[in-house]
């Protein structure tokens, strides 16, 4: 393995140690060591089928895995389930996004965490309609009203969303799985853009799957190829190219057999 | 200036269209018949309208969260008969009555249990029970009506005295409109139909959201079946049945509710059944005989429903330039 | 102008003409239905007096059974006997007591002139019935009777002597055993008395007789499938019998379909087609009319009556009949299709060269 980055223990959210997971006799994962810090956007590309998923849904606590261990916040810790990861901060933002088209945005942003007139039932929907907006306002993001339906909105709207809610609800891990695979170049810098903001507020950590490695490179701080079940590469952004990522994952589907060594 | 917004705020308001095509069918009524704007007139609507509505109000939770109830028609029928049961082996009125609305309650949870738990289709798990609780109330009340109870003041209250019956819809529709629109339970149900997977992942319990949903809409159809009863004099094995659940649905359909779900409104379905029985009560007013009628019914819900759906059409364009 | 848009605005025209095209067609319609009850606004009738158009409203239970079809020909041509216009025929499709219910109510708050009403259910029209006669609408019941109500009059079959007369003759060919007997809707009023008239004949005639009844539901089309279904449990019947129309028409294609014809008793009563096949064919050994003809035309005569005297001439209790068809009296309701059972015919229908010997008369004491 090439020399990685240095390590900053105290500023690290999650550490994954030895990972395994076998599915009958199909080994998703073999040896995954992964970090990611506070603040910092860690870029996990792969091949299809290399067990991003897989690993994306251990570190949510979906999957328990064969072997190995996670650190959180430096302690070790078992994910016994998707709502156990939630409460303890790790959220994720699926493809499908977890909206709900027909209820408006700032509906969306409370589902689940409702706020309402204790000891009664009702909901308190000026309160939530303000934090949305300013939630929504904080973070950056530009949709004119909190009252829009989720479903009248662009993909990539939607999908700022979905990471606002989980910026809201004070996640300390993020995990975007290839957030930006359906959208357009403009929304995609919107995106990315918003990520940025993120990061520069200093107190999340964020694991981006996604495949088209200019936007990694435009975005990420670090980037891990996960390759055969391993961590294979683990390089800071600023050292490597989107060539040497393009190089790396399809060195060994080249027709004309000329890999290059090392 | 200031009225722009203003009508644009009415426009959004989801049961206009429905609102107005009710409006439009009362105007029509009065002009072909003298008889139709009078209070007992209205009574004939209204006892129309109530079961319809009460029934609906449940059907449009179960609808917003993807499912269905085809048994609310039989449990409709079968309440009034256990209270009957209960009566007459010893309980007293208001116990028989209660006892009978909790059994309704049971029904609607063990149609939401199978639904969740067994995974069984909505449409084909109370289609079962349909035909089963049509069974259980001709075994029960060996194919006889039973006379209702004389001068009891406890059914006084449930449908004997008179818009009894009306008033009870009322409520029910209030308090179901205000559970969908300002609780979280409202908004879980929803989401529930509108992205179940969604919902799940956002840790909404949907498989709780959708039994207690199928619960409350048998209950309401017990209630209803009790009033109704009540009030016509006499507990009838025919009362209900599958006619009244499909015409509760219709009202809900009507009313704004969408079929597959995601969406509704129990004010929409209210007036969804108002628009229902003041079409059957018109076309029984001005004379129209047993054949004819239906042609007559199903031709004036289908222009009611062209003209409600153009008029959401327009609604939509013109909110839609108001935004983003 | 180029041919897309062309084709555009064609095709925008045509949407609109077929949308007005179907509005002009559906309020046409709507116009045609709604004033069918309007053709008439009263007339002169022979030697009476001329008299306002009243309108007469007609509450059924099973109102598109064909059974009734005579009944609606036999309230017509009262009707455009006597110079009114036809009464509406409303009421349930499937045996709704609260939609009758409503129905009359209506008829009420509409200030009908007259109301014929099957009671089908003891408890649902009597105050309704109170209402009606508080503000001056005659009320009749036809086709089915309840104690404890208050109608004027009932105009139809003796449902319990109908049912009796019925067990007494099964009992002159089934005298041990089990006989099936397919019911419509189990309780109702205008066939449960019948059922409970074959069994306790029985019990008197022929004790040894078990009457094992078979809810055919009041669905034509179910009848069949229920009565077949009921057969083929248990072959070993000695009879398969009915007590209203639908279910007797059942069980002579039952018995037709399964080549039983006379090897087991069968009868019911009413006469759809398929009853009067069978008992042609011998399949079915009798069935009974009750004229539903006469419940509608009579009906309409006696509220005419009624209203042109003031209340002189109240409406009598009329059986219209318990006539037990059997094959050799079989067949002009079998070729003639008259109107009066239900057919086309308006033609004179020729009389037999001799009238078969009916049952003998009884005093009533």
């Amino acid at each position: 393995m090439t020399e990685g980055p240095v390590t900053e223990p105290e500023r690290e959210v999650i550490r994954a140690e030895g990972i395994s997971k076998k599915f009958g006799p199909v080994t998703a994962l073999a040896d995954v060591n992964l970090h990611v810090r506070r603040g910092e956007i860690l870029g996990l590309i792969g091949d299809n089928g290399a067990g991003k998923s897989t690993l994306i849904k251990i570190l949510t606590g979906y999957h328990q895995p064969d072997g190995g261990r996670l650190l959180f916040d430096g302690e070790p810790i078992t994910l016994k389930s998707v709502v156990h990861a939630r409460s303890l901060g790790i959220e994720t933002v699926f493809q499908d996004l977890a909206m709900v088209n027909d209820l408006p945005v700032y509906l969306n942003l409370h589902l689940n965490r409702e706020l309402t007139h204790r000891p009664l039932p009702f909901l308190r929907r000026r309160e939530m309609k303000r934090r949305a907006r300013e939630a929504l306002d904080s973070i950056g993001i530009r949709i004119p009203s909190v009252t829009a339906e989720v479903g009248m909105l662009s993909g990539g709207q939607r999908q700022a969303i979905a990471v606002a809610r989980s910026v809201y609800s004070k996640a300390k891990l993020l995990l975007l799985d290839e957030p930006l695979a359906a959208m357009g170049a403009k929304e995609s810098a919107e995106i990315l853009r918003l990520l940025r903001g993120l990061k520069q507020r200093g107190d999340i950590a964020i694991i981006l799957i996604a495949h088209n490695y200019g936007q990694v490179m435009d975005v990420c701080d670090r980037v891990n190829l996960l390759q055969h079940g391993e961590i294979t590469f683990d390089q800071y952004a600023k050292d490597t190219s989107v060539a040497e990522l393009l190089e790396l994952v399809n060195a060994e589907y080249r027709l004309d057999g000329n890999a290059d060594s090392g | 200036m200031s009225s722009r917004p203003l009508l644009l705020g009415v426009l959004q308001v989801k049961e206009l269209s429905i609102l107005l095509v009710t409006i439009a069918a009362g105007i029509y009524f009065t002009a072909t018949s003298g008889a139709f704007n009078s209070t007992d007139n209205y009574q004939t609507i209204a006892q129309y309208v109530a079961p319809w509505s009460i029934i609906a109000a449940g059907q449009v939770m179960l609808l917003i969260c993807g499912e269905i109830d085809l048994s609310a028609g039989f449990v409709f029928t079968l309440a009034p008969f256990m209270m009957m049961q209960f009566f007459v082996n010893g309980w007293p009125l208001w116990l028989a009555l209660l006892g009978a609305i909790v059994v309704s309650t049971l029904v609607g949870l063990v149609n939401g249990l199978i639904r969740t738990v067994l995974a069984i289709p909505s449409f084909i798990t109370t289609l079962g029970m349909a035909f089963l609780l049509q069974g259980l109330v001709l075994i029960i009340s060996n194919a006889r009506p039973v006379g209702v109870p004389k001068d009891s003041a406890v059914l006084d209250v449930f449908g004997g005295a008179h818009w009894t019956e009306f008033l009870w819809a009322l409520g029910v529709v209030v308090v179901m409109q205000v559970v969908l629109s300002a609780t979280r339970f409202g908004i879980h149900t929803q989401a529930t139909g509108g992205n179940p997977v969604g919902a799940a992942e956002s840790g909404i319990p949907i498989n709780r959201v959708k039994v207690v949903n199928f619960a409350i809409t048998s209950t309401l159809a017990g209630l209803a079946g009790i009033l109704q009863g009540t009030r016509v004099g006499s507990y009838d094995p025919t009362n209900g049945g599958f006619t009244t659940m499909f015409f509760a649905v219709a009202s809900a359909v009507i009313g704004g509710t969408a079929l597959l779900g995601g969406s509704g409104t129990v004010a929409g379905a209210f007036l969804g059944a108002l628009l229902l029985g003041i079409v059957f009560d018109g076309f029984n007013l001005n004379g129209v005989s047993a054949n004819a009628f239906n042609v007559v019914l199903g031709a004036a819900i289908l222009g009611a429903m062209v003209l409600n759906v153009s008029l959401i059409v327009v609604r939509k364009r013109l909110g839609s330039r108001e935004r983003i | 102008m180029t041919a897309e848009t062309g084709a555009t605005s064609r095709r925008t025209a045509l949407k609109f003409l077929g949308m007005g095209g179907t509005t002009a067609a559906a309020s046409a319609l709507l116009a045609a239905c709604t004033s069918v009850q309007d053709a008439q606004n009263g007339g002169k009738s022979g030697p009476f007096p001329g008299t306002p158009g009243w309108r007469f409203v007609f509450v059924n239970h099973v109102t598109t059974n064909s059974f009734f079809v005579p009944t609606r020909s036999g309230l017509a041509d009262a009707a455009a006997l006597l110079g009114i216009p036809e009464p509406q025929w409303t009421g349930s499709e499937n045996g709704n007591v609260a939609q009758m219910a409503s129905a009359m109510e209506t008829a009420i708050n509409g200030k009908a002139d007259g109301i014929a009403i099957a009671l089908t259910d003891d408890n649902a029209f009597i105050d309704l019935t109170k209402r009606a006669l508080g503000q001056g609408i005659p009320v009749i019941a036809y086709n089915a009777g309840a104690a404890g109500n208050f109608p004027l009059t009932y105009v139809g079959q003796d449902l319990y002597l109908s049912g009796f007369r019925m067990g007494q003759r099964i009992a002159q060919k089934v005298t041990t055993g089990e006989i099936l007997v397919g019911i419509a809707q189990p309780g109702g009023n205008n066939v449960q008395p019948r059922l409970d008239g074959i069994t306790d004949a029985l019990k008197q005639a022929a004790p040894g007789v078990q009457v094992q009844s078979v809810n055919t539901g009041a669905e034509q089309a179910g009848e069949l499938n229920a009565m077949t279904a009921a057969y083929t449990g248990n072959t070993a019947v000695k009879g398969i019998y009915a007590v209203d129309a639908g279910s007797t028409a059942a069980c002579a294609k039952v018995i037709t379909d399964h080549g039983l014809s006379g090897k087991i008793g069968a009868g019911g009563f009413d006469l759809l087609d398929d009853t009067v096949a069978g008992v042609k064919s011998g399949a079915l050994d009798f069935t009974i009319d009750q004229s539903p003809y006469l419940q509608g035309f009579l009906s309409v005569l006696y509220l005419y009556l009624y209203r042109l005297s003031g209340t002189l001439i109240a409406p009598p209790a009329t059986d219209t009949g318990l006539t037990f068809v059997t094959k050799e009296n079989v067949g002009p309701y079998a070729t003639a299709h008259s109107r009066f059972e239900g057919g086309d015919n308006k033609d004179v229908i020729a009389m037999p060269g001799a009238i078969p010997l009916p049952p003998a008369s009884v005093l009533s004491r």
